[in-house]
């Protein structure tokens, strides 16, 4: 068919680029101090970073940055977590581009995943060399990461011949491996205990924030909810719980954490102080969450709840396959943006005394034989940091296009 | 002699205060048997949208009585489920569901609420998407259709519960002129099959040709009930003469 839409006409990007820095003399000066001002930054940091830098200090310290005080001879159940880990998620990842959500097209390797599989492969490669790791570990980390490719390649390849029956259970792997990663780190069935106290690095940060992340969430819906009830008892319980923990910075509940549940819970019965700060984290999480779930409930028009009160659904049913699903949609960027937060928030577990990656690197930083190397640290800390939150806000953004098939955009059937 | 039909909707003297404290109902009676077409007319404000919402406890009441196919309306809650059961209804804002697609919009509530089949009720939303004159769309979200296909769709989704009665609130207000009547076709559709059907609407061409009687409200209260052809040429009241004068 032929196009009827005006032809336009577009430059080039260098045009383009040409002309919104250099419209004006005005224009032009500027933009020639600003960019002379950033090519100087730049120099200045290569030079530091490629000659002046001592990185050493990260690689001779890489398993404590990785996982704290773990008992030596106990890591191999963090290297079979790990493993399990790229298995589940090679596995997921491909069965996902398998089964596109409805209105997507069907790619098998969308150009996407094509780069994040070369930027596995490059980080599964340099990683492991540039911290200067025996050969041997460095061998388990390609293999870990062609694990994860392979199950990604197979599930993509052999996934639709699963059975339906089968498949629908598969998204249950992720809470079962979460118990299972919860035995393999803490111990128990057989296995030898390894304390809280004995956790540290990554593996403390990244565990704290994924039990409040999934405890906060469906805390934080039942918290919204409450706050709509029509029961006063329960909506002024949410209101005060919400508006107390909103009004309390994160440090101070933390504080009061540690001191507090000491003396409200008989002495065996208190959780140990690892799992105190979790739980402060959690709560104080779930009032976040709480308020972007309301602002959520709050766009869905009350005449969907009456709609399906008057098919007959009951008021759970209603809000399960009726309300919360438009809600938790509409709150979806608040709540990861929350969750964003929460990962970034775990860095305050080293002032009251954890060794999480920011604690890790204080004691790192005070040892003697690293002193003055703050530098180098804290700039792999923010890079970690930022890549760790990089990646919740692209599986956002990619979830929001996946639960939104009938958007303006998506292709008339 | 032949049996009178069934006695379906019966209200007697119900009353409702907004919690503001506006008399909204004062005292409306009214009984609809089996079968009946009943069109509520009246100006906004009357009390009409109010007193058919009533009839599936979406609105409560202080005082009368109203009983819906043999249930009395309480605050039993299972008792209301009951009754939702049975009785149909039908927005002006069609209140389709955005995040489903058409056909599990229609069976949603038959698989939830019935616990039927999925394949079985499936089969029934197609049938009934057919008749609705729009089986085609059925995988489409209702963000997608047209105002009048959407109202459509929403009535077939009232239908796939089984419903005894269909309750209509101002099917048509919200629509392009030129979507008014290929709803209203269905709807004529439903009431020649036998459907037992309120409806709170100002079409004074369907309400000639389908209604069984025609209830002028005002003020929250009835003021007239006429077959339609009596209402709508020889009103005996006032007040239906001076509405009657506004809309036409």
């Amino acid at each position: 068919m032929a196009s009827t839409a005006p032809l336009v006409v577009r430059a080039s990007p260098l045009r383009r680029l040409q002309k919104e820095l250099f419209g004006s003399r005005l224009d032009g000066l500027i933009s020639i101090a600003l960019l002379a001002a950033l090519l100087a930054a730049a120099l200045g940091f290569f030079r530091w970073a490629l000659f002046q830098a001592q990185w050493a200090v990260l690689s001779a310290n890489s398993t404590l940055f990785a996982v704290g005080r773990y008992p030596v001879e106990q890591q191999w159940r963090l290297w079979l977590l790990t493993t399990l880990l790229a298995l589940a998620t090679g596995l997921s990842w491909g069965l996902l581009r398998a089964f596109p959500g409805s209105g997507a097209v069907r790619a098998l390797w969308p150009r996407n995943d094509r780069w994040a599989a070369a930027i596995l492969g490059v980080l599964a490669l340099w990683r492991p060399m540039a911290l200067q790791l025996t050969l041997a570990i460095q061998a388990r980390w390609w293999g870990i990461a062609g694990l994860l490719l392979l199950a990604r390649w197979a599930a993509g390849r052999y996934g639709p011949a699963i059975p339906q029956a089968f498949r629908r259970l598969i998204p249950l792997l992720w809470p079962l491996l979460y118990l299972v990663g919860m035995v393999l780190i803490s111990g128990g069935l057989g296995l030898v205990q390894v304390p809280p106290s004995e956790w540290g690095g990554l593996l403390l940060t990244v565990l704290m924030a994924t039990f409040a992340i999934l405890l906060c969430f469906p805390l934080g819906v039942l918290l919204a909810l409450g706050r709509r009830s029509e029961l006063p008892l329960l909506r002024w319980g949410s209101v005060i719980y919400i508006e107390f923990i909103r009004g309390a910075p994160l440090i101070t509940l933390l504080f009061l954490g540690q001191n507090i549940l000491g003396f409200l819970l008989p002495g065996g019965l208190a959780p140990d102080r690892v799992w105190r700060a979790a739980w402060v984290l959690t709560f104080f999480a779930a009032a976040y969450v709480a308020e972007a779930v309301r602002s959520g409930l709050v766009a869905v028009p009350a005449g969907q709840l009456e709609a399906a009160r008057s098919l007959g659904l009951s008021v759970p049913l209603a809000l399960v396959h009726v309300v919360l699903p438009q809600a938790l949609r509409v709150a979806l960027p608040a709540t990861v943006g929350q969750f964003i937060s929460l990962l970034q928030d775990t860095t305050l577990l080293s002032l009251i005394g954890l060794l999480d990656l920011l604690g890790t690197a204080r004691t790192v930083m005070a040892n003697p034989m690293f002193l003055g190397k703050n530098a180098e640290v804290y700039l792999v800390l923010a890079i970690l940091f930022w890549s760790c939150c990089a990646a919740l806000g692209l599986g956002s953004r990619a979830l929001e296009t996946r639960l939104n098939p009938h958007s303006p955009s998506a292709p008339q059937a | 002699m032949i049996s009178s039909p069934a006695l379906m909707i019966e209200a007697r003297g119900v009353e409702k205060w907004y919690p503001n404290g506006f008399h909204a109902l004062r005292g409306v009676d009214l009984c609809v048997h089996q079968g009946e077409v009943v069109v509520i007319m009246g100006p906004s404000g009357s009390g009409k949208s109010t007193f058919l919402r009533t009839f599936n406890a979406m609105e409560d009441f202080q005082k009368g009585s109203i009983v819906v196919d043999g249930i009395e309306i309480s605050d039993d809650l299972r008792r209301i489920d009951a009754i939702r059961r049975e009785v149909g209804m039908v927005f002006q804002q069609f209140n389709l569901f955005p995040h489903l697609t058409v056909l599990d919009n229609l069976t949603l509530a038959p698989v939830k609420v019935r616990k039927r089949p999925k394949a079985e009720v499936e089969r029934q939303a197609l049938e009934l998407l057919e008749r609705v004159g729009i089986a085609e769309q059925a995988h489409k979200f209702p963000g997608q259709l047209s105002g009048g296909q959407q109202q459509r769709v929403a009535i077939a989704r009232s239908l796939c519960m089984e419903p005894r009665i269909m309750l209509f609130d101002e099917p048509t207000s919200a629509l392009d002129p030129e979507m008014v009547q290929e709803v209203l076709a269905v709807m004529q559709e439903l009431a020649r099959d036998g459907m037992t059907m309120v409806v709170v609407s100002h079409e004074v061409r369907f309400a000639r040709k389908v209604a069984s009687r025609v209830v002028l409200m005002a003020d929250g209260e009835v003021v007239e009930v006429a077959p339609p052809q009596q209402f709508f040429t020889n009103p005996r009241h006032e007040r239906s003469k001076q509405f009657l004068s506004q809309i036409s």
